[in-house]
């Protein structure tokens, strides 16, 4: 009794309040877990795809996954050497 | 008959799984059905201490899976509930001796006998759990209102949804007091974070330790409020509709003085 007069007056939050939130970041970061095996398999894809329409240097792209205010970002980075006159048809790449 | 095998799971342990199976099953047989429990916790077996029936194993699952008996000459007659059975695990370390194609199999024989076959899964989401998920048609989850529990809860449960198993959730050790205090996450925060369906709340209870500690049957005590909250668990998983009773805190003397004369709530 005592203790949550005190707790009100020195405005302290509650950890119930507290827990709830926790546990909701964590389990949005916990889904957004990717294996390392699959980031190596989404860098590939990416640059197979980047350089049907562009001339990249391959080994600079950067791949990111970045969380921010319980969003997560999927940041992809490149130089372009120089663009593709001609565009190889999907046909042809498949 | 063709009975229902439920998996009681939790991926974390130490939440009360095996009290929530020992009760759950004592309740349904309470109900007249014929229930039998099954410790999945291969090396590390508990449940037949929580139930009391530790001395009188012969044979148990990892026998069974090896065709050294019947599953049904494993199973123990509890000897205050009517109708209940318990098929314990093996103590020894042959836990590669059960795989979930076995437990399919053993379980199709259960099913034959018994109208609900409870499975009591280990915690964590390894080999135990994969022979306990196997071959069941329901999940119920146990967690408790910290976040450790329900961020494992949250875990298993999707991945039973990735087995089709859609499960429902009992919130066990509910402090009450705490709840209303702001110090304890409630079962509305901890159903709002899983989303899943509720079966049932459950409030921390001096019983429990008491009864695991003789061996009695918790749903046996009428003053038992766990065990009273365990039996309409199972009135539930029977199909009736019976609303979820949220714990309340008790109210100290002064506390019902101060509600009487209109001060305090």
């Amino acid at each position: 009794m005592l203790n949550r007069w005190l707790k009100k007056l020195i405005g302290k939050s509650d950890s119930r309040g507290v827990a709830k939130k926790r546990l909701q970041f964590a389990l949005v970061y916990d889904k957004l877990e990717v294996s390392d095996e699959v980031l190596i398999k989404l860098h590939q894809d990416i640059v197979d795809v980047i350089s049907r329409y562009f001339e990249i240097d391959k080994e600079s792209l950067k791949l990111d996954i970045r969380k921010s205010e319980g969003r997560s970002a999927l940041i992809v980075n490149t130089p372009i050497l120089s663009a593709r006159r001609i565009y190889p048809s999907v046909k042809a790449s498949a | 008959m063709d009975g229902k095998v439920i998996v009681i799971t939790s991926g974390k342990g130490g939440v009360g799984k095996t009290t929530a199976t020992a009760c759950i099953g004592a309740a349904l047989a309470l109900e007249n059905r014929q229930v039998a429990v099954v410790d999945m916790d291969i090396g590390l077996r508990n449940l037949d201490g929580g139930m009391g029936l530790e001395n009188r194993i012969v044979f148990n699952v990892v026998d069974a899976a090896k065709g050294k008996c019947k599953i049904k000459q494993a199973a123990i007659k509890d000897r205050r509930i009517e109708n209940l059975y318990l098929i314990p695990a093996s103590q020894s370390d042959n836990k590669d001796a059960l795989t979930p194609d076995i437990m399919v199999r053993l379980c199709k024989e259960l099913r034959k006998e018994f109208d609900y076959v409870l499975l009591d899964c280990p915690a964590g989401i390894e080999r135990g759990f994969e022979n306990s998920v196997a071959p069941a048609d329901e999940a119920v989850v146990v967690c408790t209102p910290e976040v450790s529990s329900v961020r494992d809860a949250d875990r298993v449960i999707a991945l039973l949804y990735a087995r089709s198993i859609t499960p429902r959730l009992i919130v066990n050790r509910i402090v009450p007091e705490m709840v209303e205090n702001g110090d304890m996450l409630s079962h509305e925060d901890v159903v709002d974070v899983l989303s899943v369906e509720l079966l049932g709340l459950v409030p921390l209870d001096n019983q429990v330790v008491i009864s695991t500690n003789t061996g009695a049957p918790l749903v046996l005590q009428k003053d038992s409020e766990a065990g009273q909250s365990f039996r309409r668990i199972a009135l539930r998983m029977e199909g009736q509709d019976i609303p979820i009773e949220i714990p309340q805190a008790q109210k100290s003397f002064w506390k019902k003085l101060g509600i009487i004369i209109g001060i305090g709530k």
